[in-house]
């Protein structure tokens, strides 16, 4: 497998400047851009190197041998198709990497569409998450768009009889002076057989931010119209002829459990029960399953209710929550737990040498995705193939596992993409399509499997429950010298994909780098060390999850709390301290193009938040406002944001209400203005959902969350105020899917603290826990 | 055998009578815009109307629509000026609970067609957005109260000159 961010990753931990080419998908800077007819179409794709010596453009386009890991085409007809090998979910991702293209190439808007492509071995590795798709596609898209427009310029300056020099495209059209031409006629008479090299694609011109009318405009998203009428087909809406439906009944505990007896007498009552399957997977992915068949879903249902299945249950059976915590508060404890992240400066000697030093934990309980679309997936073998249809993050995780399931090779296996009932992490990696395909394969039909609301919540990739140490260090003048954060958790990417484990600074071993990113901050402070450290009772009992914004949604809890605990304890504030550390010196300093100017950009998000919130006013009895900062979802691809949150405390009930979110950020380039601002909006949701609404426990080695009745994300009528500012930036744009949530939590238990007092230590953040910590004060 | 109106034809279903209607919906009539989000009639993406009422027709079963008129996402026809209003304020991320809300939302403006933010927080707050959309909602709700009042037909003398 290719690490798709491998440049990234081995980076986190060093100063070194990173190459300018590693913002795009590595894979795309080792090849060349091809540009050819093929039928009515002009059609312009990335093949590898090798292959594009051995053939003309033109051929390798019309014998589709290109491997389209990004590609557009236009029709004769003017109708430009881009392919994106990115899925939706929610970001309208396909709307801004078409803005992207069109920008560069000069289409007219009204020309685009977008089409989301089915997985392919071609497509290289495939992932929607980590905030990553602008980021990774703006460059070769923008280069792709100005190379098809340079080629189009060419063949239009030859049928208009000018130099392509005098010529300018607009709305899809090349024209010179008063003659012009569409882009439907040049194709329509022209001829193209075009090779750029990567060299060639790198230097192409790209148009100048003041000279865009495309990018940094809203377009109406182009997946909106069917999600308002009913026409969206979701994986779960899936039909194939001749299927029939089934629904599991999951083991007791997630791993190690084994069927000893199925008992069908009552099933067999339900009408449309068809039988069942004991699942052999042969990656062990899932044990212990059975799969109900029936000819509807409902007979499903009822009869996986009916059925008896006794077990062999695994060792987690008996594991609590509390289990889970008391180990990470024992490991965070242990000096040489875990392996070494950051180690800059002298700790030891910054904490021998310090006049006073402060150190707090912080602990998070066990959060779930609940995405709306229940886990689903549809199988069949045809042909040869095994087709699975599902909404999915990522094919390149999911293809495989469905393969090793099946003892079948990877090219065997064909994932067909649908729209996303949400993803947050839960449907990268596909392993819902693991029981579809053994049912099908085991009763020789094709299957419909979907998940109930309770299969799908104890299926859940659940965010771990952590624990957090944050220590500090202060000279006689109250100045931070020395900073220590231990964090301990699940790790999903050990679990999942532990090819994009990094090794740590210390050699020692891998680490999961989502776990941990958001404790290698940008304050500057000379002597900072992070140790980060799997939680192995966790890591047996449940599967750990990649859940929307992270690491960094739980890690800043910590860091962004300890550090207004440490502008309490020395009586400064806390925006005035973070000001006075974020200096954009030495590491802090950031580099090209991503994170230019550093942590200075952080400060002035900072300082835009401080006076949008009316940072010191005064406020009524029980209301306060507190901050924290984020530069999500990774050091190495930095969204600057300011989060200032509005509280009230009841002073009796503990209860705490958040009146508004006023929220800053810098995440260069904007796109699409509008469906920034709407992942803002919902991703701010998101921290105060986390931060005070949802959370669960393991009990007997199962989520207690099952459904909605006792796992109670915000609704409506719990919605803050918002206020969110972007600030006007040409820097390269870097991600937005998951960043905003991150400063919420920490801003809400700043606030809380102001407002009553009470300072929070743990996610979620309850009424009880305000009203206990009174009683003790 | 049940017989109801679904979005303004008469249907037969042999499905058995405890059948939540939502399937009975989906699977043999095929209309796949009522989704499927927790059973149990807590988050409303299941949503469609019974004689004019928003009910949750994953926990409704099939004996109980028995001569009903009911009415999916699919009997607006692209033309309730909530899909409109939906996409003018580009309301939906993924999407799904999407039909959901809108049938929800369309029995409030029924019955109130000038709502305040509470009354809307209070009408829609028995249905979930995980991608929490909801500052959208409120608003496109708004917009189509807005647009609905203004097609309000007012008796106007200079026009009626006019013609």
């Amino acid at each position: 497998m290719k690490l798709l961010n491998s440049t990234l990753f081995n980076n986190t931990n060093t100063n070194k400047s990173i190459d300018h080419d590693s913002e795009e998908a590595p894979q795309l800077s080792r090849r060349k851009f091809l540009i050819g007819a093929a039928k009515s179409s002009l059609v312009m794709a990335f093949a590898p190197l090798a292959m594009s010596l051995s053939a003309s453009a033109s051929q390798i386009i019309s014998d589709k041998a290109f491997s389209p890991s990004v590609w557009f085409e236009i029709k004769n007809t003017g109708k430009i198709t881009v392919h994106v090998a990115r899925c939706e979910m929610g970001q309208h991702v396909g709307t801004a990497l078409a803005q992207i293209v069109a920008e560069e190439l000069g289409a007219n808007w009204d020309d685009i569409t977008v089409e989301h492509a089915s997985s392919d071995p071609k497509w290289g590795f495939v992932m929607t998450g980590g905030s990553w798709s602008v980021f990774q596609m703006y460059k070769p898209l923008s280069q792709a768009g100005a190379a098809g427009r340079i080629t189009l310029v060419e063949a239009g300056a030859k049928l208009l009889g000018v130099s392509p020099n005098n010529c300018r495209v607009e709305n899809s059209q090349v024209i010179s002076g008063s003659k012009k031409i569409s882009f439907a006629d040049i194709i329509k008479k022209g001829t193209f057989d075009r090779t750029f090299t990567p060299e060639e694609m790198a230097k192409l011109p790209l148009k100048a931010p003041d000279k865009r009318n495309t990018i940094g405009f809203d377009r109406l998203a182009l997946d909106i119209p069917p999600k308002t009428n009913g026409s969206a087909v979701y994986g779960i809406d899936v039909e194939l002829d001749g299927m029939v439906y089934a629904r599991p009944v999951l083991p007791p505990t997630r791993y190690g459990s084994k069927v000893l007896k199925v008992d069908d007498s009552s099933a067999k009552k339900v009408p449309g029960y068809l039988g069942y399957e004991i699942l052999k997977d042969q990656s062990n992915w899932i044990e212990g399953w059975v799969s109900v068949i029936a000819d509807t879903y409902h007979g499903a249902i009822k009869a996986a209710d009916a059925l008896k299945v006794s077990y062999q249950a695994g060792d987690s059976a008996n594991i609590n929550e509390q289990d889970i915590i008391d180990e990470g508060i024992n490991l965070v404890n242990q000096k040489n737990a875990g392996v070494l992240f950051v180690n800059d400066g002298d700790v030891d000697k910054a904490f021998k040498a310090a006049a006073s030093s402060m150190s707090a934990t912080y602990i998070t309980h066990t959060a779930m995705h609940f995405q709306m679309e229940p886990l689903n997936a549809t199988a069949e073998f045809k042909e040869g193939i095994w087709h699975v249809h599902c909404g999915n993050q990522s094919h390149s995780l999911t293809q495989p596992a469905v393969a090793k399931a099946l003892g079948v090779k990877v090219e065997e296996v064909m994932i067909h993409q649908y729209y996303l009932g949400g993803g947050f992490g839960r449907r990268a990696y596909g392993d819902y399509a693991i029981p579809a395909a053994l049912t099908a394969k085991q009763i020789g039909k094709p299957v419909k499997f979907i998940f109930t609301r309770a299969d799908d919540s104890k299926f859940d990739q659940a965010r771990s429950a952590s624990v957090q140490k944050v220590s500090g260090a202060l000279n006689k003048n109250n100045e931070l010298i020395g900073y220590q954060h231990y964090v301990s958790a699940g790790w999903p990417t050990l679990a999942m994909a532990p090819g994009f484990m990094p090794k740590a600074l210390d050699g020692k071993g891998n680490f999961d780098p989502f776990s941990t990113s958001g404790s290698d901050h940008w304050y500057t402070i000379a002597n900072n060390r992070v140790r980060t450290i799997n939680n192995q009772v966790a890591q047996k009992t449940f599967n750990a999850g990649w859940l929307r914004s992270v690491g960094p949604g739980w890690i800043s809890f910590g860091a962004e709390s300890f550090i207004d605990e440490v502008a309490n304890e020395i009586n400064i504030d806390p925006i005035t301290l973070r000001l006075s550390l974020l200096d954009g010196k030495g590491k802090n300093k950031g580099h090209h193009p991503q994170s230019v100017n550093g942590a200075k950009r952080l400060k002035t998000v900072l300082e835009h938040c401080r006076k949008s919130a009316s940072w010191g006013k005064s406020l009524p009895k029980n209301e306060g406002i507190g901050i924290a900062t984020s530069f999500g979802q990774e050091r190495e691809m930095p969204t600057w944001i300011a989060c200032a949150a509005h509280v009230k405390v009841d002073p009796i009930s503990g209860e705490v209400k958040v009146k508004k979110i006023t929220m800053t950020l810098d995440c260069g380039t904007v796109v699409h203005p509008d469906s920034a601002r709407a992942q803002i909006e919902g991703s701010i949701l998101w921290g105060v959902s986390l931060a005070l609404f949802e959370g669960t426990e393991i009990k007997n080695g199962n989520y207690v969350g099952s459904n909605f009745h006792n796992y109670t994300p915000l609704r409506m009528n719990d919605m803050p105020e918002m206020e969110i500012n972007f600030i006007d930036s040409k820097e390269f744009p870097v991600g937005l899917g998951e960043p905003g949530v991150i400063a919420v939590a920490p801003a809400i238990a700043n606030a809380i603290f102001k407002a009553s007092g009470v300072r929070l230590r743990e996610l979620p953040m309850k009424a009880e826990h305000v009203r206990e910590q009174k009683a003790k004060a | 055998m049940i017989e109801f109106n679904l979005n303004g034809k008469h249907v037969r279903s042999e499905a058995p009578d405890d059948t939540p209607l939502l399937w009975v919906i989906r699977d043999e009539f095929g209309l796949k815009g009522t989704k499927f989000g927790c059973g149990i009639a807590m988050c409303g993406a299941c949503t469609v109307h019974i004689d004019n009422d928003a009910v949750r027709s994953c926990s409704l079963p099939l004996a109980m629509a028995n001569g009903k008129e009911i009415k999916t996402i699919e009997g607006f026809e692209n033309k309730h000026p909530l899909q409109k209003a939906w996409v003018k304020e580009q309301v939906p991320q993924c999407g799904y609970c999407q039909s959901g809300q809108i049938m929800q939302a369309a029995t409030l403006l029924d019955k109130n067609t000038n709502p305040s933010d509470d009354e809307i927080s209070a009408h829609m707050s028995a249905n979930i957005c995980r991608c929490m959309a909801y500052s959208r909602i409120k608003k496109a709700i708004k917009e189509a109260a807005k647009q609905s009042a203004s097609g309000v037909n007012i008796f106007d003398p200079s026009a009626a000159e006019e013609a």
